[in-house]
Parts: C-alpha cells; structure tokens; sequence
C-alpha cells in the first residue's frame, strides 16, 4: 500500500518524473482558478451579485474576518496567503471523497513545502511590517538569552505545521484504506464523512496557525516601560 | 514516511502560483466588487443623506411659508371682517333710513287719505245736513233753504259792506253768488238792502253749482259770504278746540 502519492509517478518530463501529488495540485489548482474566474466574470458593482458570487463573496469575507479577529494589523497580503492555504487545504481533504482521487496534502512533500512557505511568510510579512530590526531584535525578546530558544521554536513551528496536517490526512486515508479490506459497505463511508470534517478543520487549523505566526510577527510590541523617561 | 524535496520545491511553486492566480481571479475581484459596492452605497447613503437634508430644508421653508400664508390669512380675514361690518353697518343704516322714509311717506299717506276721508264724510255729512234741512224746510215751513240762508246771511254781509268796499278800492260792479237760483221775492229783497249798503254799485246775481249752499258778495278784488261750507268749518274748529265761532264768515 502506497502511503504517499509522492511514489505514484504519472507520466515523465525530460527525464523528470511527475508524482501524483503534483498532478493533484494542479487539479486543485485549476479547479479554484477556473470557479473562482467563471464566477467572477463580468464582475459589475451596479449589479446585485448572484447566487456563486454571494458564495464566494462570504468565503472572502469570512477568512477576512478571522483573519481581522486574529490580526491586530489586517492586510490584503496576509488574506491572499493565509486564505490560499485555507482553499487549498480544503478543497484537496474534500475531494478525498472523490473515488481515485488523492489528496496532494497527504504527501508530507507537500505539507512540508506549505510549511516552509509559512516560515519563509513569518519573516518576510515581519520585515514588512516592523523593518529587518525591529524583525531580528524580536528574537532577543524579551532577552538576548531567549534568542536560540525563539530559533528552536520557530523551526518546530514549521515542522509542527507540517508533520500535523501530514498526519490527520495520511492517517485517514491509510485508515479508510484498512477499513475498506475489513468491512468495505459500511465503515468507508463513516470514514470519509469522517474525513470531510477533519479536513476542513485541518485546512481551518493550518490557516489560522498560519495566520498566528505572521500575526505575531507583524505585531508592533509595546513600548518598553524601563526605556521611557521618567 | 519520506520527502521528496524536488516534490516540496514545487509544491511551494505551486502554492505561490496558486496564491497569485486567487489573487488574480478570486479576492481582487471580489474584494474590489465588494468595495466598489460599499461605496456605491455610501453613495447613496450620502445621496439619500443630501436629500433628506433637502427635504427638510424645503419643509422648513414650506412651514414658514405656511406660517406666514396663515398670519396673511388672518390679516386679510381681518381685513375683510371689517370691511364686512362696515358694509353690513352701511346697509343697515341704509335699510334703517328707508324703512323710516317708508314709515314717514305711510305716515303721511294715512294722514292724507284721513284728510281726504275726513274731507269726504264732512262734504257727505255737510249734504245730508243741508239735505235734511232743506226737506224740513220745505215740508213744514214751506220754505226754500237758499232763503233762510240768505235771510241769514244778508245782515251780516250788510253789517260788514264798509270794510267790502275799502278792500275793493274803485269797484262799482258787485256780484252775488249762489247754488240756485232765489226766489224773485228774496233776490228783489237782497238786491234792495244791498243797494242801500253801497250806493252807485251795480248788483249782479250768479248761480255756481259747485258752490255750497249760502252767499258770496264779490267787489272787486274782495268778498263777503255765509256759506254752509264755512259754517260746518267752523263748527269743525269748534271741535277741535281751535277757537272760532259756529257762524264765521
């Protein structure tokens, strides 16, 4: 049994080899751009919006408003990021129902490389934000010695990341793999409904970690009360 | 369990493609609809704002002009009040001045037509009287009226030629005038006593038929006379307590 579509080559490139992982992105990837294209064509602020538009419409709105309560300096950028990584987390769990389908986010490749996107993310909107610094004196907060322990913590940020959106995915589907060769009518449907609920709070739980961390690292601190003059 | 770093490589191309085509596709749209929409509504809202504004401008000015319509009202009400009293005073007054012209010309033509009533029933009452006397006359003393009367009469004219022939000046020509003819013997009579009361005036006798029962002795521009006419008048001021004797001339 193949635990990871990474070793699931589907055809080849200048000697290349292209995993299903990346072929599923792509699907994912072209699935969102084409509703989100087709739903947002003709786009017109004199007409009401219709049925999908309201769809997406509050999908938008409901990441930005999460992202508003989490954030004390809401920005576009962090709304393309961190609700990027929400759709598609999501829609790759959900269409785990789909028969052959396989989820790119049970490739640790995959959560590994979205992983690093948010530690590669932290830093940059941190710069953005606060200057390189006010961002690099943030790990000698609130003293120089605290410096490696801010490193350490920033890496098992990522591998956290990482390694729990690996683990609920993949275990699922190994499980709903043994479940099927056990019982095969009735514990693979509890599985995948199942799986439709823990994907979408995975995809929930990656955003909003996501969302944390950049937060925490675009947040201006408070002044010091020992540096301000009497 | 194993990473294939060449998958995560493009893993993360992938992911920052597919952050760049949502952006492109999905949140810019979307947020700028939205945005232009809330705008579109604040518009309005300002818009909405603008003419309610407008509208309770106009309502105050349409107030105030309601207002001051209502005290030109009054004032013009008040106005036409009083003309209205004037012009009701104006034809009371008139109405009050001619029912007064009316009472007085009723007035006067009730006194009149009393006049002419009273005129009327003592001519009525005067002819009986003469009628009667008459009749009696005639029926017991065999006697005319016209001859009693002149009898009557004649000395009391004579009494008074003198003051006839003062009034009359240079008139020698006098006239005796009764209702009828009286009889030869009374006429030679009166012609007689007359000519001894004015020497060198001619005596001539007429008869008027309108005239009342008597005699009238005319000289020039002056008479004499005792006619049942006179008597009844004064015995009518008699009445009235205005003096005046039963037998005046």
């Amino acid at each position: 049994m193949e635990l990871t579509p990474d070793d699931t080559i589907v055809f080849t490139v200048l000697g290349f080899g292209v995993n299903a992982t990346i072929v599923f992105t792509w699907v994912v990837m072209a699935l969102l751009t084409a509703a989100a294209a087709f739903i947002t064509r003709n786009l017109r602020a004199d007409v009401p919006p219709d049925r999908w538009r309201t769809v997406l419409e509050a999908t938008v709105l409901t990441i930005q408003s999460q992202i508003d309560e989490i954030s004390a300096r809401p920005d576009r950028r962090l709304l393309y990021f961190a609700g990027t990584l929400f759709l598609f987390i999501l829609t790759s769990n959900v269409l785990a129902i789909v028969p052959g389908w396989r989820a790119p986010t049970a490739s640790l490749s995959t959560t590994v490389g979205l992983a690093l996107a948010v530690l590669a993310a932290v830093p940059l909107f941190g710069i953005g934000s606060r200057g390189l610094g006010g961002y690099l004196r943030s790990y000698a907060e609130p003293n120089i010695i605290m410096l490696p322990f801010n490193l350490i913590g920033e890496v098992s940020r990522g591998v956290s990341l990482a390694i729990r959106l690996y683990g609920n995915v993949m275990s699922g589907a190994v499980i709903a793999a043994i479940l099927l060769g056990v019982a095969p009518f009735f514990f693979p449907v509890v599985m995948d409904m199942l799986g439709l609920l823990t994907g979408a709070i995975q995809a929930y739980i990656f955003a909003i970690l996501a969302t944390v961390y950049i937060s925490s690292a675009t947040a201006v601190p408070p002044p010091d009360a020992s540096k301000e003059t009497p | 369990m194993s990473i294939d770093w060449i998958t995560v490589a493009a893993q993360i191309v992938n992911f920052l493609v597919l952050v760049w085509l949502l952006k492109r596709f999905l949140y810019r749209p979307i947020l700028d609809g939205i945005d232009a929409r809330e705008r579109a509504i604040a518009d309005r809202m300002g818009e909405a704002a603008r003419i309610r504004e407008a509208a309770k401008a106009s309502e105050a000015r349409h107030m105030a002009e309601i207002a001051r319509l209502r005290e030109g009202r009054e004032g013009v009400m008040a106005e036409v009040r009083a003309e209205a009293e004037a012009e009701r005073d104006a034809l009371l007054s008139e109405t009050r001045a001619r029912l007064a012209r009316e009472r007085e010309a009723r007035d006067a033509e009730r006194a009149e037509e009393v006049r002419r009533h009273t005129a009327d029933l003592q001519r009525r009452g005067a002819e009986a009287i003469v009628a009667l006397t008459r009749k009696a006359l005639a029926d017991l003393a065999d006697q005319s009226l016209e001859a009693r009367i002149v009898a009557r009469a004649l000395p009391r004219v004579i009494d008074r030629t003198g003051d006839l022939a003062s009034a009359a000046g240079d008139s020698r020509e006098a006239v005796v005038t009764t209702r009828e003819d009286l009889p030869a013997d009374v006429r030679r009579d009166v012609e007689t006593r007359l000519s001894d009361a004015l020497p060198d005036v001619a005596i001539t006798f007429r008869t008027d038929p309108a005239q009342s029962p008597g005699l009238i002795l005319r000289l020039g521009g002056a008479q004499l006379g005792w006619t049942v006419e006179g008597y009844l008048d004064g015995l009518e001021r008699m009445l009235d307590g205005r003096g005046g004797a039963a037998d005046a001339a």
